[in-house]
């Protein structure tokens, strides 16, 4: 029994933190644009940048690269969106430099699920190089 | 008979004791890099020898191989040697799998027939809470986590009991430092094993408590280069049962990773134990050895 009841505080104080997490982080991510784990799939105007990307360079401006492997995380999720290709990466400044080409104009809510599915916070889309 | 048990068996019958803690060593060392060079891989900056608040991409399958060979008090030798596969299911939820490939005493002082085995798969639901990334390169992360110990081991290695655990891990990346710290309550229903291998294996509830810190050495400065990072790592891994049994190990390491793989290096200290059970006591520990080869496809 103590067994027990101990397995349910845990879970309780675990269930209860994660409540706190998701609510300051939404409410951060409203207010900063710097997205959590709730990042929106559905708003993405919180990332200023077009709404679609014709054909071109661009640089995304991407939080929480902290290591080399982040690099091929990235790329693998934005390769995936049609019409993007060669990404480039410069990590000390959270650089993405992609090209868009072959008339896909993907839109911003693809780039920005791709880069929160990679696992990271996209906070900015220029258009260009940098 | 296994090759290594033979080998192992002429060298102590012929040399003096340092020779052959060397050969033990050597020979653990060249069935680690064999092992490790079985591949695997996985993700993101993690110290060798303990969970990180990292998780991989919706339908992305990760595996990540390690091997450890175990110096134990009593001239024992084992080694271990596991994949891990995560996969992540849907945004911030994943489910891993660490499924023992193989499980030996290379250097055997008890019966060939259980000599060699298979351990407990470890099989965990992770749910990422927080993921704040709060510029370039720094990031603050944690999870909480849920699974048990499936009875998969053959005798001898663990007991047939499904042993159910709930854990959280959080990770801080600033710059060049990482740390990671870990809990993670076990529930154990069985009674144990009447040979215990490890402090886990007394039959009694048990909380793993880690902590890690990471320091990238190499490169200073990220740039455009894919270059890869050299991290040196320090880990207090430590393992206390609810009856008050206590093992905690210091665990300095070596982690080298670039875009596409990971090496990483480890050994493992005693710094404080008290493995005595009502059934019988552990073997305290000498010291380890751990390697790991890390892939992204």
């Amino acid at each position: 029994m103590n067994r027990i009841l101990t397995a349910c505080a845990l879970l309780c104080v675990a269930a209860s933190t994660g409540c706190r997490t998701n609510a300051s982080s939404a409410a951060t991510s409203e207010s900063t644009s710097s997205s959590g784990t709730d990042a929106p799939r559905s708003a993405p105007a919180a990332v200023a940048g077009p709404a679609s990307l014709p054909d071109g360079r661009y640089t995304l401006v991407v939080h929480g690269m902290s290591c080399p492997k982040c690099i091929s995380n990235v790329e693998l999720q934005l390769t995936r969106i049609k019409g993007v290709v060669r990404p480039v990466i410069d990590m000390q400044h959270g650089f993405v430099v992609i090209e868009v080409e072959g008339g896909t104009a993907p839109t911003k809510l693809a780039i920005t699920d791709a880069v929160i599915d990679s696992g990271f916070t996209l906070v900015e889309i220029r258009g260009g190089g940098r | 008979m296994p090759r290594g048990t033979i080998l192992v068996a002429r060298a102590r019958a012929a040399a003096p004791a340092p020779t052959r803690v060397a050969r033990r060593t050597a020979a653990a060392l060249l069935a680690l890099c064999a092992a490790a060079s079985a591949a695997g891989s996985a993700l993101a900056q993690e110290m060798p020898g303990m969970p990180s608040a990292t998780a991989p991409s919706p339908g992305v399958l990760i595996p990540r191989v390690q091997a450890r060979a175990w110096f134990l008090e009593g001239d024992q030798t084992l080694l271990e040697q596991s994949v891990r596969l995560e996969y992540g299911l849907v945004r911030d939820l994943s489910i891993s799998a660490e499924i023992p490939l193989y499980q030996g005493f290379f250097d055997p002082p008890r019966p060939s027939d259980g000599a060699f085995g298979l351990g407990d798969t470890d099989l965990l639901v992770e749910l990422r809470l927080l993921r704040e990334d709060l510029n370039a390169l720094d990031t603050i992360r944690a999870s909480v986590f849920a699974g048990a110990e499936l009875p998969t081991a053959t005798g001898g290695f663990a007991d047939a009991t499904l042993d159910p655990c709930i854990g959280a891990v959080f990770t801080s990346i600033s710059g060049r430092h990482g740390v990671d710290l870990s809990a993670r309550f076990t529930f154990v229903t069985g009674d144990g094993l009447d040979a215990p291998l490890f402090l886990t294996d007394l039959g009694e509830d048990f909380v793993n408590l880690d902590a890690g810190y990471g320091f990238r050495i190499h490169p200073e400065r990220y740039g455009e280069e894919r270059t890869a990072a050299w991290y040196l790592t320090a880990e207090i891994n430590s393992v206390w049962t609810t009856a008050g049994q206590h093992e905690v190990i210091l665990a300095p390491g070596l982690l080298i990773e670039a875009p596409t793989y990971a090496i990483e290096l480890g050994v493992a200290l005693p710094l404080a134990e008290d493995l005595e059970g009502d059934r019988g006591a552990a073997p305290g520990l000498d010291f380890a050895l751990l390697a790991g080869v890390r892939l992204l496809f």
